[in-house]
């Protein structure tokens, strides 16, 4: 195993996933690529940090009312699932079906939806039109509720076709009333109590209900529809059908998908890529994981020009450092804050600020938010005493007889941030720094001592860097 | 034996403001000599004020509340877990978080404060559980070092037994604790799926429950109370249901709650007579799709059920209490 299969599986996890541990980072490499992509695309059982403790010791994410709670609840799963992948697709649908607690003022259901993302996200496209059809969430966030057979409201007809799958300009005016009509009777249990109380943010009198779909067949248009050139007497899974088909749909996913994974700008060999992708969706019976599978295993992907070529998301950021210090591994109240740092550097979990969503790359940097960026990481890299951080300083204290030249540290402590690469100039004022207190002897280090601290603050240096900020 | 609940009615309404009227969270419920009944809201950090005891009576009379909410101060809470009246009616309080246990007295009024965190004798990790004997002496259930511990009622450490593990007499996380007439102990051993009985010496004696959905069957019990006839009465959290066990641990009955509107929620739809009108024409109990058909789903659909049923007393006249902290309430059962 080379240092290159480190450096590609390192690129790999931080985007297939939130980063790897060097722990973690040995065992994929010594399964394989094409292996590790397999099982990021196949997950078993998550393994994160069971239910039923967070719940006894957070009451609040037991009744899941608030959206401080809520998001804590879903950073939990986050930084400690064995499945990053699974979590990283119900981010990036997160972005792209993009719903918002404002509105909803219902958080448990908010969280089914992800939940939702998280069971299909990799599946079948068409199931999972279908079923964010179906979402609670998603019908109070677009109004469906108030699409009826006699006057149908537009808002979800419009946005399934320009935001959640085809993109504007490949569809007329007509084909989105014609929409609405097959979606009308898709709405809410006890949608106008629902509606009221969702309305008033009523939590009377006894905390939340939570939603569930209802058909209403009275309500439904039965009506002949004309949609993308067919005619028939659609429902809304017709519709699904129908769009799903359309080569608009796989070209606007799998651009979505590669700007997620691969690269904030597509330039001529992306296309390429997002070409074989789409490819992928049709032989596939329009698969996400087909498309992913093709975009992971391509050489544009695998590429040194695809690495660092993203801005990392907040909660890319955030849950990076987490998972890189081992941090929240059992329950804390300090969760919140976590939830609460992602929030303040642009991006809080369920809180995307339009339909549209997130606004990515190199938007997601401001002086602000890059102060957020990079006080957060370097608090949780630079705890010495942080189980991932104490496994980075005894592997480095199990090299060279823990006596270790600026150079040779600063080299094995960029490795194990996720196989970091660094401009020289960069790499020269990390050396320097360590060399105004000379090597670092490990030999006998001892929790928190002197030594462990300057390991410690060299971390923090390194992920205050430009290169740390990208994926 | 066989015994017959029938629901009488609820009290609560949801409430984490700074003061009122109104439960936030609530995690137990003692009922003190005089028959008021003082519930503790567990809430959380974040809204920190909530953090506190309300006091209440059966005619549904909110008679005020103490405690400073979240803080380490001597009238402040962390995570508090349960409580229990002591032989003198000063009330005492378990904090997960702090590691400590406050008393007050029938007011309110802060007294005193003992324990310390740690895994030695006389310590504590995460005390969740606590009830006392006629004598004074305390039984508390000390969560993280899973184990039990017998305190004398000047606080010293007098008895401990338990080990985590799932053998007879040991314990995975346990939460609640309460003694029968007899002076038995009896454990919620949540992580476990069962409740063990012990004698007050803390010699095994019997297991009630196991892992499952099924009648006499647990999913992480939170808290058990025992009625003068021996009858076991164990919130089945997990599984969002009351089951109600006889003296030999046979299983007589369940309990999935029926909550109606307390004075307190009439109250409130008076004034909001848009929303009583709406309500009205909803479907308290819907018919839910499939994949929604388990018990925490239906719970969060249905709003008579019990969610979140965490803790279960029993009073003088052996009415149940079941409170429940994601709905913000407590239903009463009578026996019949």
């Amino acid at each position: 195993m080379s240092n290159k299969d480190f450096k590609l599986m390192a690129h790999l996890l931080r985007r297939a996933g939130f980063g790897a541990t060097p722990d973690e980072l040995d065992g994929y490499v010594a399964a394989g690529y094409e292996a590790t992509v397999e099982n990021l695309l196949n997950p078993g059982d998550p393994g994160n940090l069971a239910d039923d403790l967070i719940k006894r010791y957070h009451v609040d994410m037991s009744e899941l009312r608030q959206l401080d709670s809520a998001a804590s609840y879903w950073m939990y799963r986050i930084v400690t699932t064995n499945n990053p992948l699974e979590e990283k697709m119900a981010l990036f649908w997160h972005g792209l079906f993009a719903t918002g607690y404002s509105k909803l003022t219902q958080a448990r259901s908010h969280l089914n939806q992800i939940d939702m993302f998280r069971r299909l996200g990799m599946g079948n496209f068409g199931n999972l039109l279908i079923e964010l059809s179906r979402d609670p969430a998603m019908i109070f966030w677009l109004d469906n509720q108030d699409n009826h057979k006699d006057a149908i409201n537009e808002n979800y007809g419009r946005e399934l076709l320009e935001l959640f799958s085809m993109g504007i300009g490949n569809y007329s005016e007509e084909d989105v009333k014609e929409a609405a009509r097959a979606f009308t009777g898709w709405t809410l249990g006890n949608a106008e109590y629902m509606s009221m109380r969702a309305t008033k943010d009523s939590i009377w009198p006894y905390g939340r209900i939570a939603w569930h779909f209802d058909y209403r067949a009275n309500d439904h248009d039965e009506g002949g529809k004309k949609f993308l050139g067919e005619s028939g007497n659609f429902t809304g899974e017709d519709i699904v059908g129908i769009i799903c088909k359309n080569p608009a749909t796989p070209a606007f996913i799998c651009t979505r998908l590669f700007q997620f994974f691969t690269a904030d700008n597509v330039d001529d060999e992306g296309e390429k890529v997002i070409s074989q992708m789409t490819q992928a969706y049709f032989e596939s019976g329009f698969e996400i994981k087909a498309v992913l599978r093709k975009l992971f295993n391509s050489s544009y992907f695998k590429s040194e020009a695809a690495r660092f070529a993203r801005v990392k998301g907040p909660v890319e950021l955030v849950a990076g450092a987490i998972r890189l210090a081992c941090s929240y591994q059992t329950t804390s109240l300090g969760i919140i804050q976590a939830a609460h740092q992602s929030n303040f550097m642009g991006q809080g979990l369920l809180q995307p600020p339009t339909v549209e969503g997130w606004h990515e790359g190199e938007e997601w940097i401001d002086s602000g938010a890059l102060v957020e960026r990079i006080n957060f990481v370097a608090l949780e890299v630079g705890d010495v005493e942080k189980s991932g951080i104490r496994s980075i300083i005894d592997r480095l204290a199990g090299l060279e007889d823990g006596k270790l030249t600026p150079s040779t540290v600063v080299e094995r402590c960029l490795e194990m941030l996720g196989h970091l690469s660094v401009s020289d100039i960069t790499k020269k004022a990390l050396t320097d720094h360590v060399a105004i207190g000379g090597n670092i002897d490990l030999s006998n280090h001892q929790v928190g001592d002197k030594q462990e601290q300057r390991v410690g603050e060299l971390l923090s240096l390194i992920t205050a860097s430009r290169e740390y900020q990208l994926a | 034996m066989t015994i017959s609940l029938a629901y009488s009615k609820t009290i609560g309404v949801v409430n984490n403001g700074f003061n009122g009227r109104g439960f936030a969270n609530p995690y137990d419920l003692s009922i003190s000599r005089d028959e008021r009944i003082f519930v503790l809201n567990r809430c959380d950090p974040a809204r920190f004020t909530a953090i506190r005891v309300g006091i209440c009576n059966l005619d549904e009379e909110y008679l005020g509340e103490f405690g400073k909410g979240f803080g380490t101060g001597d009238e402040n809470f962390g995570l508090p877990s349960a409580m229990a009246f002591d032989h003198q009616d000063n009330l005492h309080i378990t904090d997960e978080y702090l590691n400590r246990i406050t008393v007050w007295d029938s007011q309110g009024n802060f007294v005193r404060k003992w324990g310390n965190p740690g895994n030695g004798d006389g310590e504590l990790n995460g005390p969740s559980g606590i009830t006392f004997d006629g004598e004074g002496n305390s039984y508390v259930s000390d969560q993280n070092n899973n184990r039990v511990q017998k305190f004398s009622s000047d606080g010293e450490m007098i008895l401990q037994w338990g080990t985590f593990g799932q053998n007879p007499g040991q314990f995975n996380l346990p939460w609640r604790i309460t003694l029968d007439f007899s002076g038995n102990v009896y454990v919620a051993d949540w992580r476990n799926d069962r409740v063990q009985k012990f004698s007050g010496d803390g010699e095994y004696l019997a297991t009630i429950g196991k892992s499952g959905t099924g009648d006499g069957e647990l999913n992480r019990p939170s808290d058990v109370a025992v009625d003068k006839d021996g009858n076991v009465y164990i919130s089945d959290w997990g599984n969002q249901r009351v089951q109600v066990f006889d003296r030999n641990g046979c299983f007589i009955l369940k309990l999935r709650g029926e909550a109606t509107l307390s004075q307190w929620a009439l109250d409130f739809f008076d004034a909001n007579p848009d929303e009583d009108e709406t309500r009205n024409n909803a479907a308290l109990i819907p018919n839910l799709p499939e994949r929604l058909r388990n018990p925490d789903d239906e719970s969060s659909q249905t709003e008579p059920y019990f969610w979140g049923p965490v803790a279960v007393t029993i009073d003088q006249e052996g009415r149940l209490y079941v409170t429940e902290h994601n709905r913000h309430r407590f239903q009463i059962y009578c026996r019949v």
